[in-house]
């Protein structure tokens, strides 16, 4: 759900972890497990592997030992802010699938967008490089949820202006939702970049409240683990 | 940025397939672990999983082993 992901959709080039979105199932983390103990991995950090720390947001993170993905980091959530539940995320992923038959299963390139609305200042280039990446790919292919997925998420200010011209009825429509798509109509480019710059920052302080009682909680479980309880 | 505003080597890795990508990917990563790229995290103080005591000390001191001959003034 990751870099790996991104990778996949062109928005980055390598990922130096794997992460992984998880159906939270009693079997399911059985076979996790297994896998990771296949994988001599270990965990690396706070909070332990605990089903409920994970349905409240936390992740828990590992290190493979050994073998060929030896030092690779592993890390594990099954609920991600503002995502919806995993059944949701699962029915509308993408399968990707080589020349072996093996798959990868990806997050949805809109699930991906909204993953990386976070805090971090390096996921949001990311964003615009998924954004513009699926355009470039689909867009001599319009669907109505296509563009819609373009209105809402499109970062920058020279390809909405691109976008309310081409689909000036559907841009209307979302400009409810998305307010700063009027400026796009008036081609007020400057304006449009703050407009862009604040949304950004809004999510990101959204993203931070979500957190705020989580880290509290990290802070926590890192003591607790230094004191050795 | 648009696609017509990305350095040509982004267009290049935009127009391969997806799985192209990935085993391009995977070359890139191996070429990283040869030249002894580290696989911690790299320090992050915006995100809310770093911890400065178990995040790495990133990419510019490379692997283990290296020193720095030189450096300018910053």
């Amino acid at each position: 759900m990751g870099g790996q992901a991104c990778v996949f959709y062109g928005a980055a080039q390598f990922s130096k972890d794997v992460d992984l979105a998880l159906l939270a199932s009693e079997e399911n983390f059985s076979r996790l497990l297994a896998a990771l103990s296949d994988l001599n991995a270990k965990r690396i950090a706070v909070p332990r592997f605990d089903p409920d720390l994970l349905a409240r947001g936390h992740a828990v993170h590992f290190r493979c030992q050994g073998g060929d993905a030896d030092g690779l980091r592993v890390d594990v959530m099954t609920r991600l802010r503002d995502l919806a539940d995993f059944a949701v995320l699962w029915a509308r992923r993408t399968t990707i699938s080589d020349e072996n038959g093996e798959t990868f299963e990806l997050l949805s390139v809109g699930d991906l967008v909204q993953a990386k609305k976070t805090q971090r200042e390096r996921d949001w280039p990311m964003i615009d490089a998924l954004v513009e990446g699926h355009y470039r790919a689909l867009g001599r292919e319009p669907t109505s949820e296509r563009v819609a997925f373009w209105l809402a998420e499109s970062r920058t200010p020279e390809r909405l202006m691109g976008l309310v011209q081409r689909f000036p009825n559907e841009a209307r429509a979302h400009s409810s939702q998305r307010p700063l798509l009027r400026l796009a109509f008036s081609g007020e480019s400057e304006a449009l970049r703050k407009a862009l710059d604040a949304e950004a920052r809004a999510e990101q302080a959204k993203d931070r409240a979500y957190w705020a009682p989580l880290k509290a909680e990290f802070e926590a479980f890192r003591h607790a683990e230094r004191e050795g309880c | 940025m648009t696609y017509e505003e990305m350095p040509e080597e982004w267009q290049e890795w935009l127009a391969l397939t997806p799985l192209e990508r990935f085993r391009q990917s995977e070359q890139i990563f191996a070429q990283y672990l040869t030249m002894g790229g580290s696989l911690d995290p790299d320090p992050d103080p915006t995100s809310p999983f770093y911890d400065p005591e178990t995040s790495g000390t990133g990419a510019a001191y490379g692997r283990p082993g290296l020193r720095v001959l030189r450096r300018g003034a910053i």
